[in-house]
């Protein structure tokens, strides 16, 4: 469908990236550097958040969780487990966290399985707050966390996982497995496909990644707020990016996470409530009319491309 | 007093019933429009949140008491409804073709979650994010030994006979059946002539003018902000659920069940645990039922 030219020229696309965003430590400000780490994280949490959504078409809106125990799991743990224990079990925590819930909340289908994972966020978020509140602790501060270049290469090692992850999934046969529940579920499970542990192992898959990113930006920001981590609009942000993006291998969240980022870099600090506006019109303006995303698009344009070619030759 | 005694009160019964009430006003109006559109609309809370600025609008511009306003808050809300539906509900479900149909509904969550955040933000940048409210009828009365304010006992008293009086449209007048003939059946409902377009115009405009209503009442009751709407619409998908799809009756006693929990939790508990109250129910309510406002159709048939 995408063509050997297509597919040779992302992929030389994403390993050029990938090399750009290594050595921007190495040359640019701490400026420049803190928009690679949000282009990294955001990358990180949507080819994460593509491993069950985009395969399975089970809409996660509920992304932030994971990122949110990850965080968390790293705040308490705080000068008592070093941080190469603390991060991988941020990932670990979110990933059986997803695994506990994952059974039940995975028999819920389409629209009420988006609408049910934000409710789980929310509860989750609201329920941390209610323990930390009769604790006694409203917010804490890290002392002596890494310095930006430690977490930029933590972060991109994050979503150099995630977008290889990503890329095994969608060319596996569990990946196509995923594909074909994403079908048809019946269909699916009547042709062999064991449909509720493909789906479960997605979930998990999805979450250990976005688990870590939490740990790692816990460490960034060392003012920790649990409503700050748990804040639903990075789930948004998530399906807003993979939307833009479209398709459902590793090209579309990269394409949706460069233009948000970059949108957000401009907007954000300036002009918040503008630039969710924004958001929320690219959300519908997508989803009512370029449901295939960016990379629909450029497929498209591709496609004609080769046929007028074609037609010439 | 011990805590049991505090419980049976008359004052914890009431306060129970004013939040059920307000619950199940905009239950109703999203169990209409999701019921004959099958689109499920989480911007349904907006509604009542713009609903809460119209009635603080009319409060501060011309000094007018929310319940004055409410009827006009109300109306204004139905027309919005009625321009949405002709403008683009109608047109995108005449459009889309079965496939495609199948697409929309999948995304339609979506959709109109891009909605809310555009709704809230513009909301935002129109009245500012502060919290505001209207204080009005904040006399308190007295009746047996319960103590209320005016404004509580009104909602309750508008939102309680508007709900039983769209239940008896819905089983008594011959448009009210033919609405709930197009939530049970829509194709079946289609060959025995009934005006699906008709109906679904009439569902919308209903829908848009209850929430619009109930924000009215919130704007009396409790601080509101652009971004207070998601929590009414998390309230209103739990009484569907439990309620069932288009049965107003059962949402009626569901939404009093949530207004009870809700009540009785947080006196049990403590304030912090109204938002853990409220989502949880609605996890609970959505594992134990996991096929959603379905699962009493399936098992029907």
């Amino acid at each position: 469908m995408r063509g050997l030219f297509a597919s040779r020229v992302w992929t030389a696309a994403l390993v050029s990236g990938f090399a750009v965003l290594a050595a921007l430590p190495f040359v640019a400000d701490d400026y420049s550097i803190g928009v690679g780490l949000a282009l990294l994280m955001w990358l990180a949490l949507t080819e994460s958040w593509c491993v069950l959504s985009k395969m399975t078409g089970y809409v996660s809106l509920g992304s932030v969780v994971f990122y949110g125990l990850g965080a968390t799991l790293v705040v308490v743990t705080w000068q008592k487990v070093p941080l190469w224990v603390a991060v991988p079990a941020a990932g670990l925590v979110a990933a059986a966290f997803a695994a506990l819930v994952g059974g039940p909340v995975l028999r819920v289908r389409g629209p009420y399985f988006v609408i049910l994972t934000y409710g789980l966020a929310e509860l989750v978020k609201y329920s941390i707050i209610a323990a930390e509140s009769a604790a006694g602790t409203a917010s804490r501060i890290l002392f002596g966390a890494p310095d930006l270049a430690t977490i930029y290469f933590a972060m991109f090692a994050l979503a150099l996982a995630a977008t290889l992850l990503l890329a095994w999934v969608s060319g596996s046969r569990f990946g196509h497995g995923l594909r074909s529940l994403r079908e048809n579920e019946e269909a699916a499970e009547t042709l062999g496909v064991p449909v509720v542990r493909y789906k479960l192992a997605a979930f998990v898959l999805s979450a250990a990644i976005p688990g870590m990113v939490g740990g790692v930006m816990a460490l960034r920001s060392t003012y920790f707020v649990v409503g700050q981590v748990f804040d639903p609009m990075l789930s948004v942000t998530v399906i807003a990016m993979a939307v833009l993006g479209g398709g459902d291998d590793t090209r579309g969240p990269l394409l949706g996470v460069v233009f948000l980022a970059l949108l957000s870099e401009l907007l954000w600090a300036r002009a918040p409530l503008l630039y969710m506006v924004l958001l929320g019109a690219i959300l519908v303006v997508f989803v009512l009319l370029v449901p295939d995303g960016l990379v629909g698009l450029f497929d498209r344009s591709g496609r004609r491309r080769v046929a007028a070619s074609k037609e010439a030759s | 007093m011990s805590l049991l005694e505090t419980l049976l009160s008359g004052q914890f019964l009431f306060a129970a019933l004013v939040t059920g009430s307000l619950y199940a006003l905009i239950a109703l109006g999203l169990n209409l429009v999701y019921g004959t559109m099958r689109m499920l609309n989480v911007a349904h809370g907006d509604v009542v949140m713009l609903g809460a600025y119209g009635a603080y609008g009319a409060f501060a511009l011309l000094g007018v008491s929310p319940i004055v306003a409410a009827p006009f808050v109300a109306a204004l809300g139905g027309l919005v409804g009625y321009g949405l539906y002709r403008g683009v509900f109608r047109r995108l479900l005449a459009s889309s073709t079965p496939a495609s149909a199948g697409r929309l509904e999948a995304n339609s969550l979506l959709l109109f979650f891009g909605l809310s955040i555009l709704v809230q933000n513009i909301a935002a940048l129109a009245f500012t994010p502060n919290t505001r409210s209207v204080a009005s009828l904040s006399d308190v009365w007295h009746l047996g030994n319960v103590a209320m304010t005016g404004n509580r006992l009104v909602s309750l008293v508008v939102a309680g006979t508007t709900c039983i009086g769209v239940a008896w449209f819905l089983s008594r007048n011959i448009a009210g059946l033919a609405m709930r003939a197009v939530i049970e059946r829509r194709e079946a409902a289609f060959i025995v002539g009934v005006d699906v377009d008709r109906v679904q115009r009439t569902s919308f405009v209903l829908g848009f003018a209850s929430a619009a209503l109930a924000g009215a009442l919130v704007s009396m009751l409790e601080q509101f902000s652009p971004f207070s709407g998601f929590p009414f619409t998390i309230a209103g998908f739990i009484v569907i659920i439990l309620g069932g799809l288009g049965n107003v009756k059962a949402g009626l006693l569901a939404a009093l069940l949530l207004g009870a929990i809700e009540t009785y939790g947080v006196a049990l508990t403590s304030a912090n645990l109204r938002s853990v109250l409220l989502y949880g129910s609605f996890v609970g309510a959505l594992l134990l039922f996991p096929n959603g406002l379905f699962a009493r159709r399936a098992a029907r048939r």
